[in-house]
């Protein structure tokens, strides 16, 4: 980043090939949609480029590029709230209507892993992951994906640590519920004491 | 349907840190000691570390292949806006360096004009001078200061002098 801030030529190709991937990752997660993940993350390189005279190495280069990024995914995340998509998963459409998550369980004592095609399955987690705010949404990404610790988060995200606890907490609670119907499978028993 | 947790929230708070290893010193050993006794907690824990490892199923999305193009097509534009204005800047700090020579100059015109073409005294300071003026035919005679400061003395001239 150093050499992008001095105008390296190639520099900047350099920066986008290392982190392309982890940011495209990033925004597939927060926003469910490969395009405007590619868009967005273009965007926040371009953003990195026109921000480089400022960028002073007191903490990580992915600190920095993850802040940018959060303020970047969540303000699109909050504009598409006010302008809604419409989205209809492919899965739902079809002579045999819709097939709710009911269906899917109903399957799970049957070895469901071999019914559920595991695509399926990614659908309903990427479902649950889209039913938590963009902020709860943000902390998981970064703590599961990019494997941030609590520190790391607050700082991408300008919370306390203390804040960060709180909303992963929350988040898990909320995937724990959209989920519970797939965390024991293939006849695994559920533990004592579990719902 | 989910039931109810047998956890607080700041349980579950703490317990989710504690699956990140987040959680140490008293507050990670109180917590393990919940769990060895409490075995709702236990599956509470089981299920929220199982939820979060339900998130491996997600793909990893990579980016298309033309990523690294687009992206530097899209800084192209960016790239001659810059230097647009930095070329603006340039003529404009060209434009002020051109000022400022002109008006250094000029200052070194008068002062250097001053200088060399000493000028007319002008009415007040004629008028401040008036007496010297009047008397220079007097003055004219004398050599030096001590001699001038000696002409001032009350017994060279007595009562006259002191009169005047």
């Amino acid at each position: 980043m150093l050499r992008v801030r001095d105008d390296d030529a190639g520099a900047f190709e350099e920066l986008v090939e290392l982190y392309q991937q982890r940011l495209v990752a990033l925004m597939h997660h927060l926003v469910g949609n490969a395009e405007e993940a590619e868009d967005l993350a273009q965007e926040v390189f371009l953003r990195v480029y026109r921000s480089r005279k400022q960028y002073r190495p007191r903490s990580k280069f992915s600190t920095w590029l993850f802040t940018i990024a959060n303020n970047l995914a969540l303000n699109a995340l909050r504009s598409r709230q006010r302008k809604p998509m419409l989205s209809l998963p492919a899965q739902d459409s079809g002579p045999l209507g819709p097939r709710p998550a009911e269906q899917l369980v109903r399957d799970r004592g049957s070895g469901p892993m071999r019914r559920l095609e595991r695509q399926e399955l990614a659908e309903r987690i990427r479902q649950a992951l889209e039913g938590l705010n963009e902020r709860q949404r943000m902390a998981v990404v970064l703590n599961k994906f990019e494997d941030m610790n609590y520190a790391e988060i607050a700082e991408v995200m300008g919370l306390t640590t203390k804040a960060v606890k709180s909303l992963l907490s929350r988040a898990r609670e909320n995937l724990r519920a959209a989920l519970s119907s797939y965390i024991y499978m293939d006849g695994e028993r559920v533990p004592e004491g579990s719902d | 349907m989910a039931k109810a947790s047998p956890l607080s929230e700041q349980e579950r708070a703490d317990l989710v840190a504690y699956l990140d290893g987040e959680l140490t010193g008293e507050a990670a050993r109180a917590l393990e000691a919940k769990l060895s006794l409490d075995p709702a907690a236990r599956a509470e824990a089981d299920a929220l570390r199982r939820t979060w490892e339900l998130l491996d199923f997600l793909p990893q999305p990579q980016p298309s292949l033309r990523f690294t193009h687009h992206t530097l097509q899209r800084l192209a534009p960016l790239q001659a806006d810059e230097q647009r204005r930095r070329q603006r800047w340039c003529i404009r700090c060209l434009g002020l360096g051109w000022v400022a020579a002109l008006l250094f100059s000029a200052w070194v015109g008068y002062v250097g004009y001053n200088w060399l073409v000493p000028r007319e005294p002008g009415e007040r300071e004629l008028l401040q001078d008036l007496r010297i003026i009047e008397n220079k035919r007097l003055y004219d005679h004398i050599e030096d200061l001590d001699f001038w400061r000696a002409l001032d003395a009350p017994d060279l001239f007595g009562e006259e002098t002191s009169n005047s």
